[in-house]
């Protein structure tokens, strides 16, 4: 049974059908995606001829350099230029370095994805576990406490939180490195440790919505016709909440998480910036700045496909947790 | 905290010399005393400097880059032929020294035993290769720096002939700086353009490794030139654009030292008990570019009345804690070439800009548009030039973007703006600051016009000959007609501001404000 992590709903003919149907809804999502940044960067004011050209170039110099980067040649030609060499898996490389950008890609990715993931792990295992503490405790003085927590880590904004952090548990208390990041790769331990304060920075704006979105669609099934019966037919509170509570709002936990993966993505650009993590987001604001397009296509690239992923596997789940979603 | 001013700086080596000459005449007792301060000084060999830097290098070859901020790499990994006073930035020799037998004519001779990294021979053939590929590479951004070399000739083992197509005496500064920076013939023939990443040059420091955006890391060159240096085993550079995030990198013992800080993080500073400040003068000046080939500011007056509605003082007082030198022209005090006759030439006179403007046809002020960069620092600027020029009716609209962005915008061929609230980072020899600045074809002139006839005559005079002399009398002649011209508005020097850890020793800040860590080591490794 290579797939018997897949229930049989998934497993049938119209479970392949949507997966596939989503798969090809991939492409041009991911063709918008890379096609729509093309052109914002082609927006930009400024010109990276300059900026290769160096100080004291001449205009004439600054014509020639454009030729021989191509950046003299119609929007649609360049466009056609790097698709076409994408879709063989060449990303090309940096304007301004010449740095192969799958080569940066591939450092960068495993930084933002740490920190990433550890938030979303601190998140989901508080979140969740505040949520269904203050849905079971509704009116209560605990539920109070923990919404007005969670109020607050909704409107502190991530990279305040982030100077707090660095202030007290880095600067103060030595616990914590203040900047940088290690390769999980090469040291474990180090790596996370370095991704904790980063990924608790991050985690507060999720913890709070995905303890206040399940905390609302619980409390909705609690006082639900459904839970009467099951009170009526002798079914224990923990039993109600465990086996069927969650059950019911798995698609609201799953949509919030989703969307807040998707958030994270962005999120990290100013957090990297704040830890001097060597990520995705440093890497995309300074090739936007200076308008190096393959950088910043290739990371569109990856963070597109991320999202697109992302999103697939929400919607493998919903699959999952309710049949009739498919 | 602790400051090291650059007047705490002669200080310490006025005591040094004073040690030394007691030392010399044998006072054993004297130098027993002193035997635990002097073992203290001894710098220790070994240790990797970890360095929070600016930004991202644009190429590793110092032909290819164009950026201001390659620097702090390049002279880790090579060494020029020759090379600037720290205090002055008068030229001196390096891996070279220089003749001038005859106005067209410039001789360089090097030291003996010099090598690349990869064991090529640094001799005449390789310096020939070198400035041949400055002055015609396809993709030499140094061409304007050598222009005036119009031939270059192998007369012995280590001896090079430079025939010029006019004098430039400005050579000798010039070679300071990217065009001096020789590169391994060999690696370059080889690699080719892979050479912008793979750099291979004769200095302390050989090139390990670059990570876009993330380090740049060098190791010790054994063979190294000069006896007994470099004291460090290597230098790992984290690039860390955010200056804060540098900083505290720095406070939090990650690395050693930060550099190009802004005035406005001494207080923060002043918290870390940590972290010594190094603060020395730098060329760094903030000033307003203006295009004066067109309205308005084709009105020398109207530009004159600019410079007298700026109240530079106020300025260093509301955006650099008080710190910064008050510029009246675009070298600072402590350089060779400062005319001290200029230091009074715009005071604050809003009495005085009221008639300039009314002379010239603007008794009710004018608007201008204005250039500014979009950066926490630069809006503070902006704030305070908007309120004093608004103040006698210049009524400024601003408009801010990142440096490239704006850049090229004004000096580019769109032209865009009036003027440009930047800073001018500065160059080792000054006709290279006036003539990037008012060349009839250089970039960072928007106007693309001669200031005047007497200007373009007197920037190719200040190349005529080496004497400094002559060339601090000519440098004064330029400085005098480009403020009486009012061809530009100079604000204050930015002074260079380096926190290092407490186990660094041996930094020295350069007037240049690029650190070079030749003489630095680690007191613990």
């Amino acid at each position: 049974m290579a797939y018997g992590w897949l229930p049989n709903s998934m497993l049938n003919a119209r479970g392949f059908k949507v997966l596939g149907k989503r798969l090809i809804h991939a492409i041009p999502v991911l063709l918008f995606a890379t096609f729509f940044v093309f052109g914002l960067i082609n927006l930009i004011p400024g010109d990276i001829a300059v900026t290769l050209a160096g100080e004291n170039a001449s205009d004439e110099r600054i014509r020639e350099i454009r030729h021989l980067y191509g950046l003299d040649e119609p929007f649609l030609v360049q466009y056609w230029g790097w698709l076409n060499k994408a879709v063989q898996g060449d990303l090309g490389k940096s304007l301004l370095t010449g740095e192969r950008v799958i080569i940066s890609v591939e450092r960068s990715l495993p930084n933002t994805a740490l920190i990433i993931s550890t938030a979303l792990l601190i998140a989901c295992t508080v979140g969740i576990p505040l949520g269904i503490v203050s849905a079971s405790r509704r009116g209560q003085a605990l539920d109070g406490f923990i919404m007005t927590i969670a109020s607050l880590g909704v409107a502190v904004p991530s990279f305040w939180l982030a100077m707090l952090l660095i202030s007290f548990f880095a600067l103060n208390m030595g616990w914590f490195p203040a900047t940088g990041a290690v390769s999980f790769s090469t040291n474990p331990a180090n790596a996370i440790h370095h991704a904790l304060l980063p990924a608790l920075a991050l985690a507060a704006g999720g913890i709070a919505e995905i303890s206040r979105q399940l905390r609302t669609s619980l409390v909705e099934f609690l006082s639900s016709q459904q839970v009467r019966t099951l009170h009526a037919k002798g079914v224990s509170p923990l039993a109600i909440l465990w086996r069927h509570g969650l059950r019911n709002v798995g698609i609201n936990l799953i949509t919030v998480i989703s969307i807040f993966v998707n958030r994270l993505l962005s999120a990290t650009v100013v957090i990297e910036a704040i830890f001097a993590i060597p990520g995705m987001g440093g890497m995309i604001v300074g090739a936007a700045l200076n308008r190096d397009f393959p950088v910043v296509q290739g990371v569109v690239l990856v963070m597109a496909l991320i999202v697109v992923t992302v999103n697939l596997v929400a919607d493998v789940l919903y699959g999952v947790i309710d049949p009739r979603a498919n | 905290m602790q400051i090291i001013s650059e007047k705490q700086n002669a200080l310490l080596q006025i005591a040094l010399r004073r040690r030394d000459m007691l030392s010399l005449l044998g006072a054993g007792t004297l130098m027993a005393a002193g035997s635990d301060a002097t073992a203290q000084r001894t710098p220790l060999k070994g240790g990797v400097l970890r360095v929070s830097s600016l930004a991202n290098p644009s190429s590793l070859d110092p032909v290819t880059g164009g950026s201001g901020v390659d620097h702090i790499y390049l002279y880790a990994i090579f060494d020029t032929l020759t090379e600037f006073d720290f205090e002055t930035l008068g030229a001196k020799p390096g891996m070279a020294s220089w003749a001038f037998p005859n106005l067209n004519t410039m001789v360089l001779t090097l030291k003996t035993g010099i090598k690349f990294h990869d064991g090529t021979a640094c001799d005449a053939q390789a310096v020939k290769f070198n400035l041949d590929r400055a002055r015609t590479d396809v993709r030499s951004s140094v061409k304007s720096d050598v222009s005036n070399i119009s031939a270059v000739e192998v007369t012995g083992p280590l001896e090079v002939k430079l025939t010029l197509s006019q004098p430039d005496a400005a050579l000798p500064g010039i070679f300071a700086d990217r065009a001096g920076m020789m590169m391994s013939p060999t690696a370059v023939q080889k690699l080719g353009n892979a050479h912008d990443r793979n750099p291979v040059g004769c200095g302390p420091w050989k090139f390990v490794s670059w990570a876009d955006n993330q380090s740049v890391v060098v190791m010790r060159n054994e063979g190294y030139w000069k006896p007994g240096q470099p004291y460090l085993d290597g230098i790992e550079m984290s690039i860390i654009p955010e200056l804060a995030t540098g900083l505290r990198s720095v406070v939090a013992n990650q690395n050693h030292l930060v550099y190009g800080l802004s005035p406005r993080m001494t207080p923060l500073l002043e918290r870390a008990k940590n972290v010594t400040l190094v603060r020395g003068p730098s060329l760094f000046h903030h000033m307003i570019y203006l295009n004066y080939g067109r309205a308005p500011l084709n009105n020398v007056k109207v530009r004159q009345a600019m410079n007298y509605a700026i109240d530079r003082r106020a300025f260093v007082t509301a955006t650099m804690g008080g710190i910064g030198e008050i510029a009246t022209q675009n070298l600072p005090s402590t350089h060779w070439a400062y005319d001290k006759t200029l230091a009074n030439m715009y005071p604050h006179d809003p009495a005085r800009v009221k008639k300039l403007l009314a002379e010239a046809g603007f008794p009710d002020g004018l608007d201008i548009t204005i250039a500014c960069w979009n950066d926490q620092d630069s809006a503070r600027r902006r704030e305070v030039i908007e309120a004093q020029l608004a103040a006698v009716g210049i009524r400024c609209k601003f408009t801010a973007g990142t440096i490239t962005e704006v850049s090229n915008q004004f000096f580019g061929t769109e032209k865009k703006f009036d003027a440009y609230l930047a800073a001018w980072s500065g160059r080792p020899d000054p006709s290279m600051t006036y003539s990037s600045l008012f060349g009839k074809t250089a970039y960072y002139n928007a106007s693309r016009l001669e200031g005047s006839d007497e200007l373009a005559t007197l920037l190719q005079h200040s190349r005529l000959k080496e004497d400094q002399g002559f060339r601090t009398q000519v440098f004064a002649k330029i400085q005098r007609q480009v403020m009486e011209l009012g061809l530009n508005v100079p604000i204050a020097f930015n002074p260079e501001l380096v926190a290092v850890a407490k186990d660094v020793q041996g930094y020295r800040p350069n007037l240049l404000g690029k650190p070079k860590f030749n003489g630095v080591w680690l007191a613990t490794k």
